[in-house]
């Protein structure tokens, strides 16, 4: 039915009014917003006669509330340069979003190409932006969101963390990867279409694989050299982020080969990001795709041979999908010290020992972002094993790892990072072998000449703490 | 008969009769001759005898004669037979009746005594090629008496173990002249129980078998082995063969239908295993899925319980960081009580010594006073003027109090003390700022 309209009307000022005649006096018959879609019948004493089809209603509207476009190809440079103009312009997606619909309907299909669904999928994301932000004096954003629905832009909602996020579900930025476009309009579409925060948090593990091994695919799509150092860097970030979590999950899956892959090309990508270029807003992103490189950091480690005298770890499968870790003495006798079986990925190349032999500790994955480090310690000859968790937090993200003991066993020093409300919390601590509690405890590695002298070579080369 | 015919047989016998009787004077004298011919024959002969006899010439000549007779005797009698490979001599002695069998190679055949016969042991076929057209000279018969032609082929063997014992009773050719009639003889009677359409479609493995069946025995007690019995190609009369195509694509159709619904049975039963093992597929997934969902779940579960001791601990640290805190608040307070209470019990012994001081003033001061008023009453009983001053200095501060000279001859406190004639005119003035006195 649109194709045979000679012209239409895109309403330009929110809360326009729709009159039932051409007077200033007449009954408000409908509360117009930017960006709808009026049909245009004709025009008396300087108001339009418009037909309203998604209201199926006719009425009178101002000529200066409206902009009038013929829907052929005459109209496409001016529908253009107003959508250019409003692409980066807050508060008016809906009018944006409008001006795109209409120029997708004048333009001929060989002058609709991937800067185009750019330009769309922007103004969407933004929108569904302005959604999640809870500011109160937005009164146009729930009419802005009709409009914008009305044109078949679709924004998903979900509850994270109590409170709802609003979500483009990326349609045009598919089509600008479909469609080739430049380097960085093609970032942009990866970088939205990956977003975490957008994840459904209802997904089950198996949709969750299926989601992240799409998301490196979109990711791969994506030229790095192509782009300014700022942004591959935003790229390198995701990347990082997706790589380590597929690490955590391929490994889940029964596919250690694959998930030690990810595991390096996870620490690969992270070390691409340039820290001199990183942009002052990518900084936090840097710091949690580290603390979740560094979850799944384990995931590469190789196999050490176990060692020929002292305790060592076993480990057997128990119920499906459990670990049976069992801490058993060297040599032929093989006296079971000490047994736990968890739900968690335990990292056996992970494991360590102190040179004295009365601690032994091993990294535990209990999420795809929370590494646990468990220590087995010996206490009155009686072997004992106690959890050291990334911090007192709901387990999100966040991960533990040992970078050393002191020369006499009586210490350990562990890396602690977790992200509690939102920010990235990093400490480097000394603590008793004994009770695990902290002695020394700082937010950087110089802070602590104890923890500087005795952490290891070991923990030094693979850490990612210490960036 | 008519005349002109009667007329030319009499022509003819006349004819005849005229020949004999010139012919008779003739034959005597050719008897004559032959006579005497042959009297001329025998004396030559004899004398030709007597030449090969008593002559050495005559007797090379007879000799060559006799040895010339034996070898065309042996030639023409041939006394040595030959067996061919695949084959089986049968000889039998006329004199004695003894029989014996050659086997492959020379074998002496004396003449006019032994008898030969010859057996083929190899594989012989019979092929009826005179029923094999339903137009031939002698097509089967099929039940419904329709005339068939069909290609039979036979094949059979002589057994070669039964060969010396049957050779008496058999002819030579028993192919032709014992298994031929015999089978042909069951193949016609075979057909006959049959109709067409058995014979051309349905039966035709039966009637294979039941041929076989049946020629087997009967040609083994005449010492030959039936091989394989095949039907070959059936020749229907024209129209009939006609029709019976129709019916048999009638019945193919049938038949195709049949198959066609199999199939689909079978394609609905494919379907059906397929949704099944789809929906095993799916509920293993699910499984799958689920028991994944519950290892995680199990896994975050033991996450938070290795969190929940470093909450407790962090509740308990709250509540010892606010009994410590509710502790120094009361100790506070009471310190701040006990702070109050002394300052209160300073103030109290402040204000009993001030007390204690005022009176101590106010003695001293009443005394003072009561000194001061009796110096007063003395100064005044000297200085009666002194009492307005004082009245006007008690008034008030602010109150400019001029106290003129009595105009009138009066002091205007006079009403109060009276008619003071006596007391000396003062002219007393109040002026200036408060304070001021003057």
């Amino acid at each position: 039915m649109l194709a045979t309209l000679v012209a239409i009307a895109l309403v330009v000022q929110d809360q326009a009014p729709l009159r039932a005649s051409p007077q200033d006096s007449s009954p408000r018959q409908a509360t117009l917003w930017q960006g709808e879609w009026l049909e245009v019948r004709g025009e008396r004493q300087g108001f339009l006669q418009v037909y309203d089809h998604r209201r199926e209603r006719p009425g009178y509207v101002r000529a200066t509330q409206v902009r009038v476009y013929s829907l052929d190809e005459t109209s496409v440079p001016r529908l253009q340069a107003v959508m250019e103009f409003v692409k980066e312009t807050p508060g008016a997606e809906a009018l944006g979003i409008g001006h795109a619909a209409a120029l997708l309907r004048a333009a001929k299909a060989s002058q609709v190409g991937p800067e185009f669904f750019a330009a769309l999928g922007t103004m969407a994301d933004r929108l569904a932006r302005r959604a999640t932000s809870n500011r109160t004096n937005d009164t146009a954003l729930a009419a802005h969101l009709d409009v914008a629905a009305s044109y078949g832009v679709k924004l998903l909602g979900f509850e994270r963390e109590g409170r709802t996020r609003v979500c483009y579900d990326g349609e045009a930025f598919r089509r600008v990867l479909a469609l080739g476009g430049g380097a960085e309009s093609r970032l942009q579409a990866a970088l939205s279409l990956t977003r975490p925060e957008c994840i459904d948090p209802a997904l089950g593990p198996v949709e969750l694989h299926a989601l992240h091994t799409w998301r490196r695919s979109v990711l791969e799509q994506v030229d790095a050299s192509a782009l300014p150092p700022y942004l591959a860097n935003r790229l390198h970030l995701r990347r990082a982020e997706v790589e380590a979590t597929l690490a955590y999950q391929f490994s889940r899956r029964g596919e250690p080969q694959r998930g030690s892959e990810a595991a390096e090309r996870s620490v690969d990508v992270l070390a691409r990001v340039s820290k001199a270029e990183l942009a002052e807003e990518d900084r936090e992103a840097y710091a949690v795709a580290a603390v979740r490189v560094g979850a799944s950091r384990a995931a590469s480690a190789h196999d050490t041979p176990p060692p020929s005298s002292g305790p060592r770890l076993a480990w057997t499968p128990g119920q499906p999908g459990e670990t049976c870790l069992r801490l058993e003495e060297a040599g032929d006798g093989r006296r079971v010290l000490f047994e736990r079986c968890t739900y968690g990925l335990v990292w056996p190349a992970s494991s360590r020992r102190s040179a004295q032999g009365t601690a032994v500790t091993v990294a535990v994955q209990m999420l795809e972002g929370w590494t646990e480090l468990w220590v087995f310690h010996q206490e009155d000859g009686e072997w004992r094993l106690d959890t050291l968790a990334p911090g007192a937090v709901e387990p999100s993200l966040g991960y533990v790892e040992l970078a050393g003991f002191s020369p006499d066993g009586s210490r350990i020093l562990v890396t602690r990072e977790v992200v509690s409300e939102g920010r990235v919390k990093s400490s480097f601590q000394v603590l008793k072998r004994d009770t695990l509690a902290p002695e020394r405890s700082a937010g950087r590695p110089e802070a602590i000449g104890s923890f500087q002298r005795w952490s290891s070579a070991d923990w030094r080369e693979r850490t990612v703490s210490l960036r | 008969m008519s005349d002109e015919t009667r007329n030319e047989q009499q022509r003819d016998e006349q004819q005849r009769s005229e020949e004999r009787k010139q012919h008779e004077p003739k034959r005597g004298e050719a008897l004559r001759k032959a006579w005497g011919l042959m009297g001329e024959t025998a004396r030559g002969v004899v004398s030709r005898i007597r030449w090969l006899v008593y002559a050495p010439r005559g007797r090379r000549v007879m000799g060559g004669f006799i040895v010339t007779g034996v070898v065309a005797g042996v030639v023409a009698a041939q006394p040595v037979c030959t067996i061919e490979p695949g084959e089986v001599g049968v000889r039998v002695n006329r004199l004695t009746g003894s029989v014996s069998e050659l086997p492959e190679g020379w074998s002496l055949l004396v003449p006019h005594v032994h008898r030969l016969s010859r057996y083929s042991l190899k594989d012989q076929t019979f092929r009826p090629e005179r029923s094999a057209r339903a137009t031939g000279p002698a097509p089967f018969q099929s039940m419904e008496g329709l005339s068939i032609g069909i290609e039979v082929n036979i094949r059979y063997v002589l057994d070669p173990g039964k060969i010396g014992a049957l050779s008496a009773r058999l002819p030579e050719n028993v192919g032709e002249d014992i298994v031929e009639p015999l089978i042909d003889g069951v193949l016609r009677r075979h057909f006959a129980q049959h109709s067409v359409r058995e014979i051309f479609s349905t039966h035709r493995v039966r009637i294979q078998k039941d041929l076989t069946e049946e020629l087997a025995p009967l040609l083994a007690a005449d010492g030959v082995l039936l091989r394989s019995v095949t039907l070959g190609n059936v020749d229907l009369p024209a129209q009939y063969r006609a029709g019976m195509e129709t019916l048999l694509a009638e019945e193919l159709n049938t038949e195709k239908m049949r198959y066609t619904l199999e199939l689909k049975d079978k394609q609905v039963k494919q379907s059906a295993l397929e949704a099944e093992a789809d929906k095993v597929r799916r509920e293993k997934a699910a499984e799958a899925a689920g028991s994944e969902e519950i290892i995680a779940a199990k896994a975050k579960a033991e996450a938070m319980r290795h969190i929940l001791p470093f909450k407790e601990k962090e509740i308990e640290q709250r509540r010892l960081e606010a009994e410590a805190a509710k502790v120094s608040r009361l100790t506070l307070a009471t310190a701040e009580a006990d702070a109050h209470r002394i300052q209160a019990a300073g103030e109290a012994d402040a204000r009993r010594k001030i007390a204690e001081s005022d009176a101590y003033r106010l003695e001293i001061t009443g005394k003072a006073s009561s000194e001061q008023l009796a110096r007063d009453a003395e100064l005044i009983s000297r200085n009666p003027l002194l009492i307005q001053k004082t009245l006007a200095d008690k008034l008030s501060d602010k109150i400019q109090v001029i106290i003129a000279p009595p105009q009138s001859g009066g002091f205007i406190a006079g009403n109060l003390l009276g008619p003071a004639g006596s007391a000396p005119s003062a002219a007393l003035a109040t002026t200036g700022a408060p304070g001021g006195e003057e």
